[in-house]
């Protein structure tokens, strides 16, 4: 008979090797081959192998898996084991020190993390967009020669993003490159009514159908490919759709805007949080054009935003080339036009141009915040690296008697770092916890919604745990190869001193520590200070107490205008009252002006452009530097006259602001002449210069708002009687008033936040640091509470033993004060180049730090050395 | 079960190791359970309940000989100690009780059912 052997899989009996207990595995691999051969018998090969391995994975169970624990009991993992156990016993034993560790480094992590999520959020901008890397926009600059390479070119800062409409159509025909185009308008107020709500809106722009082309938003009713192209339609966000129409379906609906002209909701949709512009409302361009074609045609009306994206494998480098070439098509019309693009990347982070279309961020705060987290980190890592290592000497007898009974070096080490990686895994699930709870105030903090699905990706869960196993090594390593060495001999004869080495690092660390800290609590300050004086500066115009109106450009108001102002006038309250186009700290328009040079040659830029009455200087108490004010007594005023500020004087070539009066102009079909130069004012945000202005004579339909300058005790009762004046003349239209000041500073609510984080974690830095060196206190007096107990027998008083104590950790705070006030010094001058108007940097910045430190640390120290040094000397000296 | 801990499945595993008295090793008594109760065993399962019976002291593992079938592997007899003699007495006695004890109505009843 032919003997064949037919053999089971392989690997199957290596698997079943590996998992079984050794004593049992003969056994039952002869058990199981026997049945493999009379399953072959039975039911043929294919069935048997199928058996076969459903027998060994059935195998797979508690009484047959050899134990983790090593069936002869002595390999690691036994050893892995009692690490475990030694480590958690040594953590319950030390309650203050564990909890001291645990805390400062779950407060570090949750911080870091916290920043972390932060700064990947303001990195994330508009990166929902698929077409991220190949959207542009147009930035455009009125005035000036024409750059004839693209090194040549200015820089962005003097560009604005806002522009003309024509451009857009010309590059559309002039560059193959561009697929799509996107225009929408700057934002106007509009009254909007539905149904009898009636609100003022602010921010409701004109945008092109292609918008959903260029910006991938959430579109939540609606066709957004439809949705724009006809006259006559709007597309809500939906916010504004809820805020109008509750739960109703909105399409199909008409709203009133302005009171006379019916928009019909076409789409609602919902722009991400992390976009760099948001509006409520957008209306049809088509519906614009509509109504003010000519503009359309105009390359000096600026209006506009203009974005694009290009084709495929295109670049927008080869395009900028060509700008010249493009700009030469139109020279003879446009000879004081220019344009550079700038990517969609940079438009949050990276853009100084000016008049951007919502808030931007800011990249230096973007390092400023990673410093502050890294600075956390590091100093939680210290304090946990100094407690153990000054804890050395507690565990010197653990280590003595491990080694006296044969542990080798290693397994200590890896002790130890067991014991640090321990400590690590628990404060990172604190900080989880931690960061979970205080994700909603951070988002109030910062004051927007924060997207983190960007960060909750397995590829992070991973990095997460391997960044804190890392923490854990490295915070471990250094307590675990100074407390490995001790010898045990030493340490058991008792003569054991820790290592001089030990003692300067950690001294070191000490310094480190005391250094990030003062750098924060300059930093905050600095920041701190750079806001108060942002809120306090001569902005060049009186603005407290001011009291404005807005009317939205509303004919009726308009036309009843003079009645209105008079009768607002007449409250014994109303000092001053003036009608104009905007405010300080609103939008405005700019407009194509040229004034005459010193040579007579007409010069044309496109500078701000204030719409005013003649009380309106008089009512923010601006200054004219030269020439006069808007005077009744000239009616001429009003169709030839205009007043410039000092920064458009100097635009057009004059020095002395004297010289540009009485030369000519023309402006936006306007001639005549500069009759007066009024004093700088800030009229933008203090992060940038004052820019060159005009102020014209507003006519009838120019006028949107009422400024009034109030003398008054109580304000509640004053505004309450202005809004009945104003509901008995206008009553068609709501009282929407504001003061002015915090119409200002809405545009310091990035810089306020930003001011509350920082010192919130720099706060935050600063008592992890302290809970380190309340631990380190503890320790040291521990260590010499012998030394205290025979002072105070010897009748030393309290007061020196204190500053006995404490004389160490001066010198190192001193020291380190050396090391931390020329590093912050770099560091916020930095920031404060980031501003226009800036602080400088006086002694008392670091005075007021280094004091701070001093008393919060010294009153740290305090809580355990006055202890000490009270404490009675029989208890520390009785078992000598 | 007072002081004799058996359960079901260990109940049938004891007093297959008693039938093939001294024939009894993995394979044989999984055979033989297989055939008498028309259930199919799983090696590991088989195991787990040889090694629980062994270490309530009921069964003894003995070391048998090497064959060239079984790759050259031997066998692991098993026999039964007095413990286990002990318990399977004491099961046995335990439901004959039960058994005598059912009223004979009951039982008429469930025929009836």
């Amino acid at each position: 008979m032919k003997e064949v052997r037919y053999e089971p899989p392989q690997w199957m009996l290596r698997f079943f090797k590996w998992f079984c207990r050794p004593e049992l595995h003969k056994y039952l691999e002869g058990d199981l081959l026997e049945l493999f051969d009379l399953n072959i018998e039975q039911k043929g090969l294919r069935k048997a192998r199928w058996k076969f391995t459903l027998e060994v994975i059935k195998l797979f169970r508690k009484d047959i898996i050899k134990p983790v624990d090593g069936t002869q009991k002595l390999n690691n993992y036994g050893m892995v084991k009692n690490h475990l156990k030694v480590s958690v016993r040594s953590m319950l034993r030390k309650k203050t020190f564990t909890l001291l560790n645990v805390l400062g480094l779950g407060i570090g992590i949750a911080s870091c993390l916290m920043i972390l999520i932060f700064v990947q959020n303001e990195l994330s901008y508009d990166t929902y967009n698929s077409k991220y890397d190949q959207t542009y926009r147009v930035l455009q600059r009125f005035g000036g020669e024409i750059a004839t390479s693209p090194e040549d070119q200015l820089p962005v800062s003097e560009y604005q993003v806002w522009g003309n409409a024509p451009v857009a159509g010309a590059m559309m025909d002039f560059f193959p490159e561009v697929e799509h185009v996107f225009r929408f308008t700057s934002d106007f107020d509009w009254l909007v009514e539905y149904n009898g709500n009636r609100f003022q809106e602010k921010g409701i722009c004109f945008a092109d159908s292609t918008l959903y082309q260029v910006f991938e938003w959430d579109w939540i009713a609606g066709d957004p490919k439809t949705a724009l192209t006809r006259p006559g339609t709007i597309i809500l966000s939906a916010a504004m759709a809820e805020k109008y129409f509750g739960n109703e379906n909105p399409i199909g609906e008409q709203m009133t805007m302005d009171g006379d002209e019916k928009y019909e909701v076409t789409a609602v949709y919902e722009i991400p949080p992390n976009s760099h512009f948001d509006y409520p409302a957008f209306m049809s361009m088509t519906s614009f054009i509509n109504m003010r074609p000519q503009i359309f045609e105009n390359w000096g009306y600026v209006d506009f935003y203009t974005y694009f994206t290009l084709r495929e494998n295109t670049s927008i480098a080869s395009m900028e080339t060509r700008i010249p070439e493009f700009l030469k098509q139109r020279y003879d019309e446009i000879s004081w036009y220019h344009l550079r693009f700038e990517a969609l990347a940079d438009a949050y982070l990276n853009s100084d141009a000016k008049r951007q279309p919502g808030p931007v961020g800011n990249s230096s705060n973007i390092y400023l915040f990673i410093s502050v987290a890294i600075f956390i980190l590091v100093i939680a890592c210290i304090n946990f690296m100094n407690l153990s290592t000054a804890r050395s000497m507690e565990r010197a007898k653990e280590v003595a008697i491990r080694k006296t009974i044969g542990s080798r070096k290693s397994a200590l080490v890896v002790q130890f770092l067991m014991e640090a990686t321990l400590m690590t895994s628990i404060a990172a699930s604190l900080a989880l916890v931690l960061v979970i709870v205080g994700f909603p105030y951070l988002e109030l903090l910062v004051g927007k919604s924060l997207t983190v699905s960007g960060l909750l990706q397995p590829v992070n869960y991973v990095l997460f745990v391997v960044g804190v196993l890392i923490l854990g090594l490295l915070t471990g390593s250094y307590p675990a190869f100074v407390i490995s060495n001790f010898k045990a001999v030493t340490v058991l004869k008792g003569s054991f001193k820790s290592s001089k080495n030990g003692v300067w690092l950690r001294k070191g660390l000490v310094v480190l520590q005391f250094s990030l800290s003062v750098i924060l609590l300059v930093g905050t300050t600095v920041v701190a200070n750079q806001l108060n004086y942002l809120r306090s500066y001569d902005k060049g115009y009186d603005s407290e107490q001011v009291l404005v109106i807005d009317y939205g450009w509303d004919n009726k108001v308009q036309r009843n205008l003079k009645v209105i102002k008079s009768a607002l006038a007449e409250h014994p309250s109303v000092q001053a009252i003036s009608a104009s186009r905007a405010t300080p700290g609103d939008f405005f328009p700019g407009a194509g002006t040229s004034i005459a040079s010193k040579n007579g040659e007409m010069l044309g830029f496109s500078p701000a452009l204030y719409e005013i009455d003649e009380d309106f200087i008089p009512t923010y108490q601006m200054e004219m530097v030269a020439g006069r004010n808007f005077d009744r007594r000239f009616p001429a005023d009003s169709a030839t006259s205009l007043i410039v500020n000092e920064a458009a004087a100097k635009l057009y070539g004059y020095e002395d602001p004297k010289e540009i009066v009485g030369k000519k102009f023309s402006q936006w079909g306007r001639e005549g002449q500069v009759i007066g130069v009024v004093k700088n004012f800030n009229y933008l945000s203090l992060h940038q210069e004052v820019e060159p202005m005009t102020l014209r004579y507003s006519t009838k339909w120019t006028t949107s708002m009422l400024s009034m300058r109030l003398n008054s005790q109580d304000f509640q009762e004053t505004l309450a009687e202005l809004e009945g004046i104003w509901n008995g003349l206008a009553p068609h239209y709501p009282f929407v008033s504001r003061f002015n000041d915090q119409n200002f500073n809405r545009q310091y609510e990035t810089d306020a936040r930003f001011g509350n984080v920082f010192s919130i974690f720099s706060g935050l830095a600063i008592f992890v640091a302290c809970l380190g060196l309340f631990g380190l206190t503890i320790f040291s007096t521990a260590q010499r509470a012998k030394e205290i107990g025979v002072r105070k027998v010897l009748g030393a008083s309290v007061q020196k033993i204190v500053a006995l104590l404490s004389y160490d950790f001066i010198k190192l705070y001193l020291l380190s004060l050396v090391m931390a006030i020329p590093a912050s010094y770099w560091v916020m001058d930095q920031w404060l180049d980031g501003f226009a108007y800036r602080i400088s940097m006086g002694w008392g910045v670091f005075v007021v730090a280094a004091l701070v430190t001093f008393f919060v640390s010294m009153i740290t120290m305090s809580l355990k050395t006055i202890g000490a040094a009270l404490a009675n000397p029989t208890k520390s000296l009785r078992d000598e | 079960m007072g002081k004799y801990q058996l359960g079901e499945f260990e109940e049938i595993v004891l007093l297959t190791v008693g039938v093939l008295y001294g024939e009894a090793y993995g394979v044989s008594i999984k055979l033989s359970i297989e055939e008498r109760l028309n259930r199919s065993v799983s090696v590991g399962a088989l195991q787990s309940a040889l090694k629980r019976l062994e270490e309530k002291g009921y069964l003894l593992s003995k070391e048998g000989e090497s064959t060239s079938a079984r790759g050259g592997r031997p066998k692991l007899y098993f026999t039964l100690t007095a413990a286990g003699r002990d318990a399977i007495e004491y099961a046995r006695k335990i439901r004959n009780q039960l058994y005598d004890e059912i009223p004979k109505v009951a039982l008429d009843l469930k025929f009836a059912l």
